[in-house]
């Protein structure tokens, strides 16, 4: 029962590791509530500053403008680094590839300068930048995962007598691609993390970023703090609707791993 | 009357060598399988393949699959004879390798679309399913399989789209009793089920799979007159053991003759030698 909580690889009953998350938040909210530090806003102040945002500063709307933009840059950066990392498969390409991967260390400010000079309207500035931000960081992965193909997977289609074409198709693009949905869920973070920068360069459209600047700006720790579990609350969403989306599409994939 | 005879050529080796840069892994194997006929018998034949661990068994496995070319040598299969292509031999590897992203069904279906349309593809994948004894687990993926059904459907998966030839390396390794008959009874079913179905079997088992065989290859280094090794494994012709002329092919029950004991301890003085 509850020992299991401290045995290591224990499994422990749902409702028993439900329990124990319950306890370890209500143990922080309660610490946050009855031991507030100097410099931390309290509870009952960010409570009021999420409403005040709600109603008065268009917090919803804001999100909404930001899940969006992040969901079609994601869409975008999908499509482009599926391309991009299938095309390894032809040597002619894999330095694409690598260049790709590798620009994931250009500096964010350089490059919306530099988009900005490319590009006319602001929100083309923000996609393309945020599009070019994931599509770095989804090449890194979706390439790691096409490296992790065996000598022995790619012999077994040959063996059935598929073409070299049709063993990557069948190994490569159809068995990795509750892999490629993996990678996909653990970048989507980065675009949060470039679009609150790329919204305060850009603040024509609004956005979660620029809300939260402005708090940041005038000193308002509570609406920073609100925000910012905001975007913990949509990015945790987010997670779980990508493995309901794997565990759906992909029911395979989670057979083999541990429980 | 001799109780069998040979006809055409079903798998041909000639000269193969084989050098990862530089390093001779093997060198001049020149082997032949031919169809061994026995009156009012479908007499499939089985090779048995040894060899110590590392020596190359798998590389000239991939070699006579057509998943590698040799560095000299040529291999050839089918009747009439020609060089073999990825596809003309099965091979069911040491993992029992499935697509992991497809059910079982799909597993046999996309192998029997190679040779047949959607129709008859299903239809023969239903007799595979109920011959492998894997009918009730056709909607099942293949981390959710036993080994030894995931086994079975891998040898079922290489038989619906290879043509005669099939490469078993290791069948009976981490198996039980049980299993491992059940495996020969799947083999001995294979190869009388047609006259030109050829199993190579690659294992370190060496009474199951001597039992099952016609044919045994030992690969090993070659001795030079100063008894030193040559490098690269070959197999010598001494190291080619025809059991149907020595009179220990198809025999049940043959585990107890005292020849077959024999045979199974020069066997091992081979390997260790070698």
């Amino acid at each position: 029962m509850l020992k299991d909580l401290f045995v290591p690889n224990a499994k422990p009953r749902p409702s028993v590791f439900l329990t124990m998350v319950g306890c370890q938040v209500l143990f922080l909210l309660l610490l946050w509530l009855f031991y507030p530090l100097q410099l931390f806003p309290t509870l009952g102040e960010v409570g009021t500053s999420f409403k005040d945002l709600v109603t008065t500063q268009g917090l919803i709307q804001e999100l909404w403008a930001s899940l969006t933009t992040a969901l079609g840059a994601l869409g975008i950066a999908t499509v482009l680094a599926l391309g991009i990392s299938y095309l390894t498969a032809l040597p002619f390409f894999r330095p694409i590839a690598y260049a790709a991967s590798k620009m994931r260390y250009l500096t964010l400010t350089g490059l919306t300068f530099f988009m900005a000079l490319l590009l006319s309207s602001g929100h083309q500035v923000k996609l393309s930048v945020l599009v070019f931000g994931a599509t770095v960081y989804l090449v890194t992965g979706m390439t790691s995962a096409i490296l992790t193909t065996t000598q022995e997977e790619m012999d077994h289609a040959r063996t059935l007598g598929m073409s070299e074409w049709r063993s990557f198709y069948e190994v490569v693009v159809l068995g990795k691609l509750d892999e490629m949905l993996e990678v996909v869920r653990q970048n989507f973070a980065i675009i949060w993390t470039m679009i609150t920068l790329v919204e305060t360069l850009y603040q024509s459209e609004g956005g979660i970023g620029l809300l939260l600047y402005k708090q940041n700006r005038y000193l308002h720790l509570a609406g920073v703090v609100a925000i910012q579990l905001v975007i913990l609350a949509t990015g945790a969403a987010q997670d779980y609707l990508f493995a309901f989306l794997r565990r759906l599409f992909f029911p395979y994939s989670e057979l083999s791993t541990a429980k | 009357m001799a109780d069998h005879s040979y006809k055409e050529p079903i798998l041909t080796l000639r000269d193969i060598s084989m050098q990862f840069g530089g390093e001779v892994v093997l060198r001049d194997i020149s082997l032949d399988v031919l169809d061994v006929v026995r009156p009012g018998v479908n007499q499939g034949q089985v090779v048995g393949f040894y060899g110590r661990s590392g020596i190359g068994k798998s590389v000239l496995c991939r070699i006579i699959a057509g998943l590698l070319p040799p560095t000299t040598g040529t291999v050839q299969v089918a009747n009439p004879q020609r060089p073999v292509c990825p596809g003309d031999v099965g091979f069911v590897q040491q993992r029992y390798p499935l697509f992991n992203h497809r059910t079982l069904l799909d597993n046999l279906l996309v192998a029997a679309q190679r040779k047949h349309a959607l129709t008859e593809a299903k239809v023969k994948v239903e007799d595979f399913l109920a011959r492998f004894d894997l009918a009730q687990h056709r909607r099942k993926y293949p981390a959710q399989l036993s080994g030894g059904q995931r086994q079975r459907a891998a040898i079922a998966q290489q038989l619906l789209c290879s043509e005669h030839l099939i490469i078993l390396d290791e069948p009976f390794s981490g198996l039980d009793i049980a299993m491992i008959d059940e495996v020969k009874k799947i083999i001995i079913e294979v190869t009388t089920s047609n006259e030109l179905n050829t199993v190579v079997i690659v294992s370190h088992d060496l009474a199951t799979t001597t039992a099952l065989s016609d044919t045994l290859w030992l690969l090993g280094p070659e001795r030079d007159a100063a008894g030193q090794c040559i490098t690269g494994a070959t197999i010598t012709k001494n190291h080619q053991y025809n059991l149907a002329e020595m009179g220990l092919a198809w025999q049940p029950g043959i585990q107890a003759k005292p020849e077959f004991v024999q045979l199974i301890e020069h066997l091992k003085d081979e390997i260790r030698k070698s």
